[in-house]
């Protein structure tokens, strides 16, 4: 479940879509909604379905295997649909609003989730949680919504940070810095060795630029601030987040200019190859690297920039959720325990790719140095944010790419950036 | 008496021998894919129009807002920039395409050695999807890709930058890989137009003393009339509907700038979940292929007349 990526996600669909043509626009439009009644797969009283966006050969091998498992026990029987992720997350409205919808799906914890509560589709799951006495308390809260009600059972995590090669450090003699400050001196010292300090990779994937955006407002104005502006409570054209920018600058003239062309798979490649000095990126860039490059790859977190701010790590959670209307609630919760279960979070750690830590306590992460320091970070934080587009929505995500990337390429025009990113936002609350 | 009696038979008669003609048969082919359209794409059209008018998150029931979407529309500076990125995308493309068809068209006419070589060269765009084709030409585009290599090469290394993601760039980087796929589809077109005119005509033109720019000017052009129509129409409809090629490429970025109004309208859709103002983008676009498909026919028909 490492494979949040909304690039991939994103490219995924477009291959799917790419037949999409102007004259037949507003009718592929209506379609969807025309099919709101569209076709669930079986459900009942026997098996219960699970809907999964999980697609990557390993990970969909993972889950393919955790459903066997279960199926084995006899607690009840589910079937397992994998669906390309661009295409779940496009049809997800639709599955959830249907007559006959899909029991459980993959999916991700936080205002996600809370939106399709809000709404009344998603299914009361706090027996299940009765059970999970000794998962964190973070992620109840995150798993609970508006009403007080447990609506999600998260699966796993990862985090993000400044990944970089150690032999390279070494090399260029820089250590990991603490603050700001220090992070900008080593900044200097990597530019006038020749290396490009800061790797991003938005060519493709300009959602990368929103983790620069998340950590500079945590770090400056905190995470409750951060996820008021993202909830539409905040104004993105307050000089609290032009202090955001303020800083961004003084970090831009270090970023690798090539960065704007290409995707962060590419970044990744560059960060490999000595070609950059660290990127600030999600673990799940690992899936890329090369098995040599891995005993290599250390990182550090988002330098702290106001001590007095709490400091927060982004841990996006992904995990399940039930559909309200399924019409067999006992089966669809037996799944979702032991789909929080131990043997089923190790089960899936093994069998998957990427670094990621399982949410039950009690399984074991990998043991290699990276996940001990990623699980010793996150321990430490006050608290978790999630990411840009799912602390907010998918449907905010367009716009801070918008204003992110022109604001790399345009620093100047910061404060019309801001105000067109505030319009942009208005627009997306109102519908 | 039997005189009028037979002349008022003679016409029902006739009538009746031609409403024979219509076969239950043919009546099935023209009604079943019709019945089957109206499911499919006439009522799902006209929903279309209808959520136009209203604000939809694809959950919630649709809310009517009469023309609200209309309203913002007209003051989407986005839209805007879809809107002139659209009509420079059907100049350029639509320009640049029915020229460079027809040059190479009239290159590759003759049959010489090896010309099926090169016309199925030109061809060979075509039948790679789109998407594949912006992968190869998304290498071709990146920092020190191909493009790039060459301009070192020949000593023009200023003009380096980051082609897909520089907005003054980005739109005319995408425009040429559409085109070197376009110019293939209707180089074909118009050597299928090219191969029905006949030889005598050109004959006579030379014996007339013609050179071969008037012969060009005066006999081919003339001659291709039928085939401009199904140029122009395939065109024009591959200009309005082009997405693929710009949603892989750069996804209307860098910052919109390579926009055009059907990738804004799908973002609009998908991704900001807005799908009634989505679908008065949709409208709009129908409209102007209506608009613009309509407006030739009508100068063709009367042309005819």
């Amino acid at each position: 479940m490492s494979d949040f990526d909304p690039g991939r996600r994103r490219f995924l669909g477009h291959l799917g879509l790419a037949g999409l043509g102007a004259l037949g626009a507003s009718s592929f439009l209506s379609a969807c909604a025309s099919s709101a009644s569209g076709p669930a797969a079986g459900n009942g009283s026997g098996a219960v379905t699970i809907q999964s966006n999980l697609s990557s050969p390993q990970a969909k091998a993972a889950m393919e295997k955790l459903i066997e498992t279960f199926n084995k026990q006899g607690k009840g029987t589910a079937s397992l649909n994998t669906i390309a992720s661009e295409t779940f997350r496009t049809q997800l409205p639709t599955y959830l609003t249907s007559a006959n919808p899909p029991d459980v799906y993959t999916w991700y914890a936080g205002s996600v989730a809370n939106d399709y509560a809000s709404r009344d589709l998603l299914l009361d799951v706090s027996d299940v949680w009765k059970s999970l006495g000794d998962y964190p308390q973070s992620l109840r809260t995150l798993s609970t919504d508006a009403s007080g009600k447990q609506i999600f059972v998260p699966m796993n995590n990862y985090w993000w940070g400044f990944f970089y090669r150690k032999s390279n450090f070494a090399k260029w003699g820089v250590q990991e810095p603490k603050t700001w400050t220090e992070f900008l001196a080593v900044c200097e010292t990597l530019k006038s060795k020749g290396v490009p300090p800061i790797g991003i990779g938005l060519g493709d994937t300009p959602w990368v630029a929103s983790a620069w955006f998340d950590y500079l407002n945590i770090r400056i104005n905190g995470a409750q601030f951060h996820r008021e502006l993202l909830a539409g409570k905040q104004r993105f054209d307050d000089p609290k987040v032009k202090a955001v920018f303020t800083r961004w600058r003084e970090a831009l003239p270090y970023f690798d200019p090539k960065g704007k062309a290409y995707p962060f798979q590419e970044a990744t490649t560059a960060l490999l190859a000595g070609k950059t000095g660290m990127f600030l990126i999600g673990t799940f860039f690992a899936d890329a690297a090369p098995k040599d490059a891995l005993g290599d790859l250390d990182f550090f977190r988002f330098p702290v920039i106001d001590p007095a701010v709490p400091l927060a790590e982004e841990a996006p959670t992904d995990g399940f959720f039930a559909s309200a209307k399924t019409a067999n609630p006992t089966g669809t919760k037996a799944l979702l325990s032991y789909l929080a279960s131990t043997e089923a979070q190790e089960a899936y750690v093994k069998a998957s790719s990427g670094i990621v830590l399982p949410a039950n306590p009690k399984a074991k992460a990998s043991d290699s140095p990276l996940v001990v320091k990623g699980k010793a970070m996150l321990d430490e934080a006050k608290e978790l944010t999630q990411f840009f587009n799912r602390d907010s929505s998918d449907a905010l995500q367009p716009t801070a790419d918008t204003a992110l990337t022109k604001f790399i390429d345009k620093p100047d025009q910061i404060d019309a950036i801001l105000r067109e990113w505030q319009a942009g936002a208005e627009k997306v609350f109102k519908g | 008496m039997t005189a009028t009696i037979s002349t008022t038979s003679v016409t029902p008669i006739r009538r009746r021998r031609r409403s024979a003609r219509l076969s239950p048969l043919l009546v099935a082919f023209v009604l079943v894919p019709f019945a089957v359209e109206s499911v499919w794409v006439f009522w799902p059209a006209l929903q279309g129009f209808w959520f136009s008018l209203t604000r939809w998150d694809g959950m919630s029931p649709p809310a009517f807002v009469g023309t609200d979407n209309y309203v913002e529309l007209a003051g989407d500076a986005t839209f805007r920039g879809a809107l002139v990125n659209t009509v420079i995308w059907l100049v350029l493309f639509g320009g640049l395409s029915v020229l460079g068809g027809f040059g190479m068209a009239l290159v590759l006419q003759k049959e010489r050695r090896g010309v099926g070589f090169y016309r199925a060269a030109l061809f060979t765009p075509v039948v790679f999807s789109l998407v594949v084709t912006a992968l190869v030409w998304r290498v071709f585009y990146q920092p020190d890709g191909v493009a790039d290599t060459i301009l070192r090469a020949v000593g023009l290394e200023s003009l380096i930058r980051p082609w897909l993601a520089d907005p003054q760039t980005a739109l005319y980087a995408v425009i040429l890989p559409a085109l070197w796929r376009q110019i293939g589809y209707v180089m074909v077109l118009f050597l299928a137009g090219l191969k029905a005119i006949d030889p005598a005509l050109h004959e006579a033109a030379r014996m007339d003393g013609a050179n071969s720019w008037q012969r060009l000017r005066h006999v081919t052009i003339p001659q291709l009339k039928g085939v401009n129509a199904v140029v122009l129409s395939v065109i024009v409809i591959d200009s309005l509907r082009s997405f693929d090629i710009v949603w892989s490429l750069t996804r209307g970025g860098p910052y919109h700038s390579s926009e055009l109004l059907s990738t804004y309208m799908y973002s609009t859709a998908f991704q900001s979940l807005r799908l009634g103002y989505a679908s008065a983008i949709a409208v709009v676009i129908f409209v102007l292929a209506l608009a613009v498909i309509l407006g030739y026919l009508v100068r063709a028909f009367r042309e005819e007349a």
